[in-house]
């Protein structure tokens, strides 16, 4: 893994980074210039994130990112399962918000069946609900994983014990408080228990009051704008040459927003704000990740209030998930009565559901692109059918991928430290990085 | 392993042990070695909400050679297990190692090209904890099952109170003596005198 | 699967089957889009147009792909300031079974068909608000083909990434190494001619075989 990048001089040899080169380093480097690898362990690099900078002094001359240490094959593995099984293995990908991978892939998915007007409009407002939750509690994340890197250390803990509150949610309604792989094709793998309203009312309200906690501790923190003020601007320029979306995007001025521009799942219905900034720095990241959790739990509330009753679940029982699950011990599982259904009187209710759940339906041939806005940015998934049972390709655009190559304009002139903060205020998620 | 080597033999070591398995396992500092989504649910475990503090352990190292213990939390890629046993090599003894979730124990779901079937190919586990990820609740479980299992640590293997021979010689691989070894040494039934030279007369 | 010769389509029925197929898919493009076809359809001569799902699909070739990229960025009509994602998708040479037939209820035959890695670039306008896809078709025992690069900084880790995982070689690529694997790695793993790799699991005795070589 070399390490010079374009804008090295030329004088500069290329080393391979595994050592043992490095008594040779000193003579070929100019003397005033460092190079200096940080991570993939790291305690503030976001993940197994590798920056090789080039450093003069403490000013970074160049920032090369090296990433590749979570890679898992997930996007290989798609092709070996059927379609509703690529649910489970799509949502390890980005796992602070796992189900907004789940919803990218089951809007490609649907829009490849053919059935993306036939999703019911529970299920619509409840993927709605559900990844807009999923949005708070992954800027929470972003939040106190930022305030920990930069020696925040109650930011921290702050913001893991709202994500709590936001988890318990989750787990009451899927069974698992990450990595749900609830959102499936055609809807949703389970209806929403009956205490669901009255609980997330309360969770908006306990939000409201500790993100005043949040703001209290840190928006007007003079040490919190020292270090994130001016550092690791990205105008909007560049943030188009380099494919930018998301907060960072936004905090340049721009508003662009997935769920304003190409709607998906309902969400034209609901009234909320596209928060922007003009600074394009990491502190108007933070300003805009602060509004858009504002902006989130208006939707969840207007969701609510229009939370429409009926199915969960596409009526083509062709392609309707055919179990009906409760919640066990250990997660989702077929109901008592659904196995006693199928076990004891009808055998052709049996053959369906085995057909289903191991076979899968089978999805017309084509390719299609579908996006939703994840809280890092546009996150597409671009899938190839070949008209079996099986995705035959499956790509996965993620934001934070993008954004990584968009690191040497970031971190071009910062110190070290600031970096870290640029870093942090891109909220990279190497899951989603890797794939 | 770091106290060990300096006993001399012999010696009745039961208080001392209890004593140091005590001491190590009341303040066994994890290294940050969080990789994948298991991170996120380690963090949360040494969040507020789920404290691990309560168990001494809330300060994660950064480097790994003021840690104890570190856990494998996700997913080891095919670039990252070089790295995996650098750190693994770079913390002082005694250290143990715990592989939580399905990916660090057996490659969990991923079983492909990219991903090395469980870490403990990499670098010997002292335990295990299962789960997609694993609940805070279970990493703790499995935190304190190590704890119990570094305080009751030997110096020099013997038999515990209860075991059997067979158990023990499994735990600890103790072969017993062998042939050369019982016909080196004095046979019952008379004096020996052992001279100087090391000669032997009966 | 009969092995039968490749079907002329003359009668009503089939192309009824057809319109079907396009009327589920829901073909056909908004008028926005519709505009982006005419106004490339004149610039540029011999591009394809798809228009499946209601996306626009650009069928160009790998020599036009350059002048393409860079009209579609500067024309005040396409404005694409974002090229979100660069892919590709590895169809394998050889004798293949024709599944589009299977939706259809027609009988499944097999074709003959060259080994090709179709790389799919998608641009997107903010200004404009419109999104579309050109396809360019290598052979996959050689896939070159320019690099975006000049054109677009994003495609800097995206054709990185392309390059690992199926082996299309981008010139002009400032510097195109694997990103995901290790340097010394061999073979681009998302090649379907490529294994999954997974390793037997073994549980109480008995062996589950790795998913791609299980019969079910």
């Amino acid at each position: 893994m070399s390490q010079t990048t374009p804008r090295a001089d030329a004088a500069t040899p290329e080393f391979t980074v595994v050592g043992g080169e490095w008594q040779e380093l000193p003579d070929a480097v100019p003397d005033d210039r460092m190079i200096i690898n940080m991570g993939p362990q790291h305690p503030s690099t976001h993940g197994v994130l590798r920056l090789v900078l080039t450093l003069d002094g403490e000013e970074v001359l160049d920032c090369h990112p090296v990433i590749g240490y979570l890679h898992t094959g997930i996007e290989k593995n798609l092709e070996f399962r059927p379609w509703t099984q690529g649910v489970t293995f799509v949502t390890r990908m980005d796992y602070v918000a796992p189900l907004f991978n789940e919803l990218a892939y089951c809007l490609a998915v649907e829009k490849l069946l053919g059935i993306t007007g036939d999703v019911p409009e529970r299920a619509q407002a409840l993927r709605v609900i559900m990844t807009e939750l999923n949005r708070v509690s992954s800027h929470l994340v972003a939040l106190a994983t930022t305030g920990m890197e930069l020696g925040a250390i109650s930011a921290m803990l702050y913001g893991f014990r709202e994500r709590e509150h936001i988890l318990d949610i989750f787990e009451h309604v899927t069974g698992l408080r990450m990595n749900h792989a609830w959102i499936r094709p055609g809807g949703v793998a389970i209806d929403v228990p009956d205490d669901f309203t009255t609980r997330v009312r309360a969770l908006l309200a306990l939000l409201r009051d500790r993100f005043g906690e949040m703001h209290d501790l840190l928006t007007q923190n003079p040490i919190w704008i020292e270090r994130n003020k001016g550092v690791g601007v990205l105008t909007p320029e560049q943030c188009f040459d380099y494919g930018v979306t998301g907060p960072p995007l936004r905090s340049a001025g721009v508003a662009h927003d997935l769920r304003k521009s190409a709607p998906y799942c309902g969400i034209e219905q609901y009234d909320f704000d596209v928060v922007t900034h003009t600074d394009a720095d990491a502190y108007a990241r933070y300003l805009v990740r602060m509004g858009e959790v504002e902006q989130s739990l208006r939707i969840v509330e207007q969701a609510l209030d229009r939370l429409p009753a009926g199915p969960v679940m596409v009526a083509d029982p062709k392609i309707a998930w055919p179990a009906q699950l409760a919640l066990g011990p250990d997660g989702l599982g077929n109901s008592a009565e659904y196995i006693g259904k199928i076990m004891g009187q009808s055998m052709e209710a049996l053959i369906h559901h085995f057909k289903l759940v191991t076979e899968g339906f089978v999805v017309p041939e084509g390719t299609v692109y579908a996006a939703v806005e994840s809280p890092r940015g546009e996150l597409g998934a671009h899938a190839t059918s070949s008209g079996t049972n099986r995705p035959y390709r499956v790509h996965l655009r993620d934001p934070s991928f993008v954004h990584i190559g968009a690191l040497p304009a970031l971190g071009h002139g910062l110190m070290v430290a600031d970096i870290i903060a640029a870093v942090a205020s891109m909220d990279p998620v190497m899951g989603g990085v890797d794939r | 392993m770091g106290l060990e080597a300096r006993l001399p033999d012999g010696i009745l070591l039961t208080s001392v042990e209890k004593f140091i398995g005590w001491a190590r396992a009341g303040s066994l500092w994890p290294a940050t070695f969080g990789l994948a989504c298991c991170a996120i649910e380690m963090m949360a475990t040494g969040a507020a909400h789920y404290d691990l503090a309560r168990f001494g352990m809330e300060v994660f190292r950064a480097s790994p050679r003021q840690a104890d213990l570190m856990i494998v939390a996700g997913r080891v890629s095919q670039k990252m297990a070089p790295i995996v046993r650098t750190l693994y090599d770079q913390m002082p003894e005694p250290k143990w190692a715990i592989a939580m979730g399905v990916c660090a124990s057996t490659g969990g779901m991923f079983n492909n090209y990219a991903i090395v079937q469980g870490v403990d190919h990499i670098i010997p586990v002292d335990m295990y904890v299962p789960g997609c990820p694993p609940r805070p609740e279970m990493l703790m479980d499995g935190i304190l099952k190590l704890h119990e299992k570094i305080r009751a640590e030997q110096f020099v293997p013997r038999p515990r109170k209860g075991e059997s021979m067979e158990d023990f010689r499994r735990r600890s691989g103790w072969q017993g003596p062998q042939p050369d070894d019982i016909a080196a040494m004095p046979q019952p039934g008379g004096l020996h005198q052992v001279l100087g030279s090391g000669q032997v007369r009966a | 699967m009969t092995d039968s010769p490749r079907m002329e389509v003359p009668d009503v029925s089939a192309q009824e089957k057809l319109n079907q197929i396009a009327v589920a898919r829901r073909d056909g493009l908004d008028a926005r889009l519709e505009a982006v076809r005419d106004h490339l359809a004149g610039a540029f001569g011999g591009l394809g147009f798809e228009d499946h799902y209601g996306e626009l699909t650009v069928v160009a070739s790998a020599a036009q792909l350059a002048d393409l990229l860079r009209f579609a960025k500067d024309d005040p009509a396409l404005r694409c300031e974002m090229l979100t994602d660069v892919t590709a998708v590895h169809w394998p040479g050889g004798r293949v079974e024709h599944r589009a037939q299977e939706t259809t209820g027609w009988p499944t035959y097999a074709i003959e068909q060259e080994g090709r890695i179709d790389v799919l670039y998608m641009l997107l306008s903010v200004t404009h608000g419109h999104r579309f896809r050109i396809r360019v078709s290598l052979p996959d025992d050689q896939p070159i083909v320019a690099s975006a690069v000049s054109c677009y900084r994003s495609a800097n880790v995206l054709e990185r990434e392309v390059f690992d995982l199926m082996g299309v070689r981008f010139e002009g690529h400032p510097r195109l190494e694997r990103i995901f694997m290790p340097e010394e790695w061999e073979g681009h793993p998302l090649r379907k001619d490529y294994p999954l790799g997974g390793v037997e699991v073994q549980y109480k005795g008995a062996t589950v075989p790795p998913p791609d070589e299980r019969q079910y």
